[in-house]
């Protein structure tokens, strides 16, 4: 068993086919999280553009749930497995049900071919993708952190999570790929699918590879003594002793290790993009050069936190992030949109309104449908990534914006006919995209007037936040839990942590942004939560790096 | 190690090149709901 230290030791071939394995699986986990992201509006047309509203309604919710609700359920289902009959076995199934749902789709027949049953069967293989996934991220860091040698445990799971980068890439690939190839037309036609059928090589060599492995050292020695747990579930969360430490995982590191994640990789390019107006093109390749400076940090964290500790570099990831946000994203904007900052600083934009008619924006399945003119005025405002004050109108007044010295009245399309509607909506776009050019805010940021080097050194910052809480995070959360219920134990905290607190962010910072009318204040969801995993942290979660994995077993 | 990294830096440099050449492409992660082209109305009724 590998509990005697090994520090300075090189790795051995072993361990190595071990990380391997592993990675490989979490590797396939992003590369669909971003197939589905990358394809989501050919999906979307080919399974869904001929329903009509309120399934479309439906469905989105349903997807709405495959991507966050399965997620915890499938940590429990796999964890509890996993706690049972052991690692193996476990995400050989979970990586087995997770590569042939993906492989499906790339056959699936489509709306126009068979009706009602190819949303209905997509949205089924999404759910099993969803339940797959909850187990598959636990399984891999318990498994590697179980054959690590103590003293490099941080070391040797860091390696789990540059496959996020890894994956994002190897999508990229394929996805650009095939669509250079194949031209734009065909790619929408069917080429699409191509994508999801060559998941299934890379689900062949995780099947063969993960064949090849032995069951983790620590659940071998547990299952010969005959102590593995068989109510993993109840042992997790029906004992105080353990629900504690649960909720201490969650609260205490993964809320924020994931929002500080979304932010840095997700919510930056958001910013960049829509906020800011850089072309997606260009935002793309300083996204991905600041990933590929940023992404050896993972190492260099989860090392480092062998020698000084889990909870430091967490902690101070957290903490770091929560203060430096607000300066860097100012920045960020100063760098890469310098005519948007100006005209902002000389030129604020109004919305006089009715504060009764103002509703909290969150629509996080793009369904929800906003009527009031109050509503209607800081859509378009948010949507053109408009930063704007609000000021208060008497009740029952119609919103309006305030550009300059310009004045554009708002509607309510309550009780409209679609077409008025349609006019209503176009007319106002219109006057607002007008009296913004007027007041000098750029339709786009001037590649000219881009301090690139600068905007990359900032989102490569971003980055190094997210390798600071996330290179040390699956050995710390290994080492919190004993053996019998460790699978179980530390999936459910890191999918509800990243798949709630994490997938909620972009459509929660929007709602504030919608809401406030500041492009800035989004921030303040993951600066909420980054600095209540501080707190909680600091106050209540142990170091565990000298932890012994196998004391309590 | 340095083999990891001569890896690694082959393959970024490969990303990078695919990105230039038509590198407009969703690198959001994955979506929460059902899109479809083109997009809903901001103030659709």
């Amino acid at each position: 068993m590998a509990t005697a230290s090994a520090v300075g030791k090189p790795m051995t071939k072993e361990e190595k086919k071990v990380i391997f394995a592993s990675s490989l699986g979490t590797v396939f986990e992003w590369y669909d999280f971003y197939l589905y992201g990358t394809l989501a509006v050919i999906i979307g047309n080919q399974f869904f553009s001929a329903l009509d509203p309120a399934s479309r309604t439906i469905f989105s919710l349903l997807a709405f749930a495959a991507g966050f609700i399965v997620r915890p359920f499938g940590a429990l289902v796999f964890g509890r497995l996993g706690d049972m009959i052991g690692r193996k076995y476990t995400f050989l199934v979970t990586i087995l049900i997770m590569g042939l749902s993906t492989f499906i789709v790339g056959l699936l027949p489509n709306y126009a071919s068979i009706g009602l049953a190819a949303p209905v069967i997509l949205i089924g293989l999404r759910m099993l993708q969803g339940l797959a996934l909850g187990g598959e991220y636990g399984g891999a860091a318990t498994y590697v952190a179980e054959h690590a040698p103590h003293g490099k445990r941080g070391a040797f799971t860091s390696w789990i999570q540059t496959t996020a980068t890894l994956g994002l890439f190897l999508s990229l690939l394929v996805i650009l790929g095939t669509r250079t190839a194949m031209g734009e037309a065909a790619f929408a036609e069917w080429g699409w699918r191509i994508p999801f059928l060559v998941s299934v090589i890379l689900l062949g060599v995780s099947v063969w590879i993960r064949l090849s492995m032995n069951e983790s050292p620590a659940f071998k020695k547990m299952k010969e003594e005959g102590k593995t747990s068989k109510a993993p579930l109840t042992e997790s969360f029906g004992q105080w002793k353990n629900l504690k430490i649960v909720i201490l995982a969650l609260v205490g590191l993964t809320m924020g290790q994931a929002v500080v994640w979304y932010t840095g990789q997700f919510y930056a390019l958001f910013f960049l993009t829509g906020a800011l107006k850089v072309d997606g093109a260009t935002a793309n390749i300083m996204i991905a050069i600041s990933l590929i400076i940023g992404t050896p940090f993972f190492i260099v964290f989860g090392t480092l936190s062998d020698k000084i500790g889990r909870k430091p570099i967490i902690m101070a990831g957290c903490l770091i992030a929560a203060l430096t946000y607000f300066p860097l994203f100012k920045a960020l904007t100063e760098a890469a949109n310098p005519d948007l900052a100006a005209a902002q600083a000389k030129n604020k934009v109004v919305v006089v309104a009715d504060p009764e008619r103002c509703s909290f924006q969150f629509n996080p399945t793009g369904t929800a449908k906003f009527t009031s003119s109050c509503d209607i005025a800081k859509q378009v405002l948010s949507a053109g990534s408009v930063s704007y004050d609000n000021e208060a109108a008497p009740t029952g007044t119609v919103a309006q914006i305030k550009i300059g010295d310009k004045v554009i009245p708002g509607f309510e399309s309550k009780g409209m006919s679609p077409d008025d509607v349609k006019k209503a909506d176009a007319d106002f776009k219109k006057a607002i995209s007008t009296a913004l050019k007027e007041a000098g805010y750029p339709a786009k940021a001037d590649p000219e007037k881009m301090n690139k080097p600068l905007i990359v050194a900032i989102l490569t910052l971003l980055v190094i936040y997210v390798t600071m809480v996330y290179g040390p995070i699956a050995a710390m959360l290994v080492e919190m839990f004993p053996t019998r219920i460790r699978y179980t134990s530390m999936s459910l905290p890191y999918h509800i942590g990243n798949g709630w607190f994490g997938g909620l962010l972009p459509a929660t910072g929007l709602a504030i942004v919608a809401q406030t009318g500041n492009m800035y204040n989004g921030l303040w969801y993951p600066i909420i939560f980054a600095s209540i995993t501080f707190v909680v942290g600091m106050l209540f979660v142990k170091e565990t790096k000298d932890v012994d994995i196998y004391a309590k077993d | 190690m340095w083999k990891y990294v001569v890896g690694f830096v082959a393959f970024s440099a490969l990303v990078i090149w695919v990105l230039s050449k038509g590198g407009d492409i969703d690198m959001s992660g994955e979506k929460h709901g059902v899109d479809v082209a083109p997009a809903a109305s901001a103030a659709s009724n």
